[in-house]
């Protein structure tokens, strides 16, 4: 099961197709979606979209994108596939691994 | 993804590599750092989810704050886990809780419900109510319900398990059960409080009624359907069912007595039914009350009782006060009608001294005096029907009196009437007057045979009659013993309207010039004036019985000696005449005069004192009762009797009743009864000097 959470007048133009792993209403899931959220308004307001899976309920959608660890946040597009583990807290890390900012720090 | 090694690596697959590396190193980061708290794990069987610890957090946080206890439970009954409210309902610390046996805790007399409950049933939950002693020893009622914790088929068995106190709900069931009692009980003592309002209702005699305008329904007590005499259909009347119950010339008095209701509040009548069992017309009186339900008048309610019987007594006793009201009347009509006789009379003796010898004239003086005795006749039933008769009060047989003149009856009767005397069970005895008796009996006789013209039976019998104070009332005579002598005959009888005129002086239902009208009048005023009653019993064609009954006694009082004279005594001696009428002074005086005696006059006591104490010398005072001013006659004779022992006393009057029960009479001080002749003057007034002489003789003896 995933569940679209894509904001309305989404225009596929180069933005970003993400995709969050999620194990039910665990503290850091709900806490993931909270930030992902929250982060997407702020950086990529207008050109998102999300899709949240709960691995607690369809768990063979795990294979798909190998994920070991929840939550997991993977970009589909643009690609390369990207990939974010943990709740999403350091809004830097995710940024970074999401390639919308350069990974200067690293 | 081609994961074996094969040299020379490309620039591609090894940056590519290195994101791998990034990732897996971010990943086990991220895991390092708690940044996940869930992971996804192969197997045969697929992918499985595994959230870590406290992941389950919100469940736990749901597990703690319900108000349920809540366990886990090994497959023997060990506590793996309880909630804090599972500790609280047992009273121990959650933590001396696990690893202990729940079984520890269950009342003993629960342990095979509890085992039957922790047995490996269905997959599906199921429950059961026991009792769990705390750590006061209490039994704490819960509700234990159980299900099976699939863990995989490897895993031990677990058991999860959810308690809900059931205290509280107990307790309002106990509380609802209390309230269920209590309600119970009120409705209870209401019912009794009804059924005994029903009771009273009886005892006094009454029907209750409930009557509702909307339905126009009347709901009535069993005692109501009796007084209405419906029998056998149990249930609530129609208004016009009811109303068709009444006489027609009483409904429309009962319709507007129940509109006024509606108006005033309150309703009462007394009216006529005729009643649905047996068709008699019976008096009601309804009585109620309107009940305001929520502003308007929803119903009337109230009480219905028979009083016919009271209507009946009321009759009686209207009865026997007109009766009382019409002998007062005519007790005061005879009394002057006695002195108008008494001045015709005594004229009449003496104009015979004057009178010429022929036969004609003699025949008309005869006829003449005829009338007067007649007319003195007359006067006695009257006077005997107001009671102001002087009655001879003794103790009387009366079937010693009936046999006594039972040849004159039989006379009377004529040859084609039977006369029967029924013997009594015992000779009682009763106070009364014989002489009256045998008048009263004889009227009643002549009566009967006079009801049967074509001959028939007349029967006299006596008997005890206990009268109690209820019947007492309705006759207006005392309760006691009474002697009751029935006349009864075989004749025409009389209808109930002329039964209850019958006593009534100058009623009569003979021929013109049969009957004066005052028979019955008569023997009804000497049966009162005896203290008794008389009842009628008489239906057309069937016969008429007269009841007289009068007080038992038990004490033979001799019979008083009468005296009377038949012949004029003439006699010597100075006699005072005190009267205050005329004409009837006059006629004594000269009567006196006539035989021989000297005679003074006086018009009232206190003038007749004077000329006893002038010293004129005076044998005899003859004085009437009743005269105005302060002095009666029978004071007279009391101061004359002290002052002056040795003169001779005499009375005289046309009626004596209240003037005897007034102030009694000198035992040895006679009465002479007006109309009096010149032979029942002569001789009582000889009587009176003689009495004084032999008192004169032998002065130790006070009166004769």
């Amino acid at each position: 099961m995933s569940v679209d959470i894509t904001p309305e007048g989404f225009a596929d133009d180069g933005s970003y197709n993400l995709r969050l792993y999620v194990a039910g209403q665990t503290p850091k899931s709900l806490l993931a979606i909270s930030n992902l959220k929250k982060l997407c308004e702020e950086h990529l307001a207008g050109r998102y979209r999300i899709e949240v899976v709960d691995l607690l309920v369809t768990p063979q959608l795990a294979a798909g994108d190998q994920i070991v660890a929840l939550p997991t946040l993977i970009r589909t597009l643009p690609p390369p596939l990207k990939r974010v583990i943990g709740d999403l807290s350091n809004t830097e890390k995710v940024l970074v691994g999401l390639d919308i900012r350069r990974r200067d720090n690293l | 993804m081609d994961r074996s090694f094969s040299p020379p690596l490309s620039q591609a697959h090894f940056d590519d590599l290195l994101e791998r590396l990034r990732e897996a190193e971010e990943t086990l980061d991220a895991i390092r750092h708690g940044e996940v708290d869930a992971v996804v794990v192969g197997g045969s069987s697929g992918q499985k989810v595994y959230t870590l610890e406290n992941a389950d957090r919100p469940y736990r946080v749901i597990i703690e704050q319900m108000r349920e206890g809540a366990v886990t439970l090994s497959a023997d009954g060990t506590i793996l886990y309880c909630n804090e409210r599972f500790a609280d309902i047992l009273g121990h610390a959650r933590e001396s809780l696990i690893g202990r046996e729940v079984l520890h805790f269950v009342a003993p007399a629960d342990t095979p419900v509890f085992a039957e409950l922790m047995a490996h049933g269905p997959a599906s939950g199921r429950s059961a109510e026991l009792s769990l002693i705390n750590a006061d020893s209490v039994g704490v009622p819960v509700n234990f319900s159980v299900v099976d914790l699939d863990m995989g088929q490897d895993s031990a068995r677990l058991l999860c398990g959810v308690v809900t106190d059931l205290t509280r709900s107990r307790q309002r069931s106990h509380e609802l059960a209390a309230a269920n009692a209590r309600l119970a009980a009120e409705i209870d003592v209401r019912r009794r409080a009804e059924e005994s309002l029903e009771v009273a209702l009886d005892a006094a005699g009454m029907g209750g009624w409930d009557l509702d305008l909307a339905q126009g329904l009347i709901h009535g007590s069993k005692r109501f359907d009796e007084i209405f005499g419906r029998e056998g259909t149990p249930g609530p009347w129609l208004v016009g069912e009811l109303l068709a119950r009444f006489l027609p010339e009483d409904r429309p008095a009962v319709q507007a007595g129940f509109e006024a209701a509606r108006r005033v509040g309150s309703i009462e009548f007394e009216l006529r039914i005729e009643r649905l069992a047996d068709g008699a017309r019976r008096w009601i009186h309804v009585k109620g009350r309107v009940h305001r339900q929520q502003g308007r008048n929803g119903r009337l309610a109230g009480v219905v009782s028979d009083v016919t019987t009271r209507r009946m007594t009321e009759q009686q006793l209207r009865q026997a006060q007109k009766m009382e009201a019409i002998g007062q009347l005519t007790g005061g009509i005879a009394h002057d009608f006695n002195n108008l006789l008494m001045v015709i009379g005594g004229s009449m003796d003496m104009l015979e001294e004057h009178m010429p010898g022929d036969e004609r004239s003699r025949r008309y003086f005869a006829a003449a005096r005829q009338g007067v005795e007649r007319g003195a006749l007359l006067n006695r039933q009257l006077l005997a029907f107001s009671r102001r008769q002087d009655l001879r009060q003794e103790a009387v047989c009366i079937d010693d009196r009936v046999h006594s003149f039972q040849g004159l009856l039989e006379r009377a009767l004529g040859e084609t009437i039977t006369l029967q005397l029924v013997e009594p069970e015992a000779r009682w005895l009763c106070t009364t007057d014989p002489h009256q008796l045998e008048t009263a009996i004889l009227n009643l006789a002549i009566n009967a045979r006079d009801a049967m013209p074509n001959g028939g039976t007349v029967s006299i019998s006596t008997r005890r009659v206990v009268v109690d104070s209820e019947r007492a009332q309705s006759v207006g005579a005392a309760a006691g013993n009474y002697v009751a002598v029935s006349i009864a005959d075989t004749g025409e009888g009389m209808t109930p309207d002329v039964a209850s005129k019958v006593f009534e002086p100058f009623f009569t239902t003979k021929a013109v010039g049969k009957g004066t009208g005052l028979g019955l009048s008569q023997v009804y005023g000497f049966v009162r004036q005896s203290d008794g009653f008389i009842t009628i019993d008489s239906t057309p064609g069937q016969g008429t019985t007269m009841t007289l009954h009068f007080p038992l006694t038990d004490d033979p009082e001799q019979a008083r000696a009468k005296d009377d004279a038949a012949v004029t005594l003439r006699g010597t001696g100075s006699v005072l005449v005190v009267e205050d009428d005329a004409s009837v002074r006059d006629i004594a005086v000269r009567s006196l005069g006539d035989l021989g005696y000297t005679v003074f006059e006086a018009s009232h006591a206190q003038s007749a004192l004077d000329v006893v104490a002038s010293g004129v010398g005076i044998d005899l005072v003859f004085s009437d009762v009743i005269m105005p001013g302060d002095i009666g006659g029978m004071e007279l004779v009391q101061r004359l009797r002290r002052s002056h022992p040795a003169m001779a006393l005499l009375l005289t009057s046309g009626y004596t009743g209240q003037a005897m029960a007034d102030q009694p009479r000198p035992a040895d001080v006679q009465l002479l009864a007006k109309p009096y002749t010149r032979a029942t003057l002569s001789a009582a007034v000889d009587a009176a000097l003689e009495k004084a002489r032999a008192r004169l003789r032998d002065p130790g003896k006070p009166g004769v």
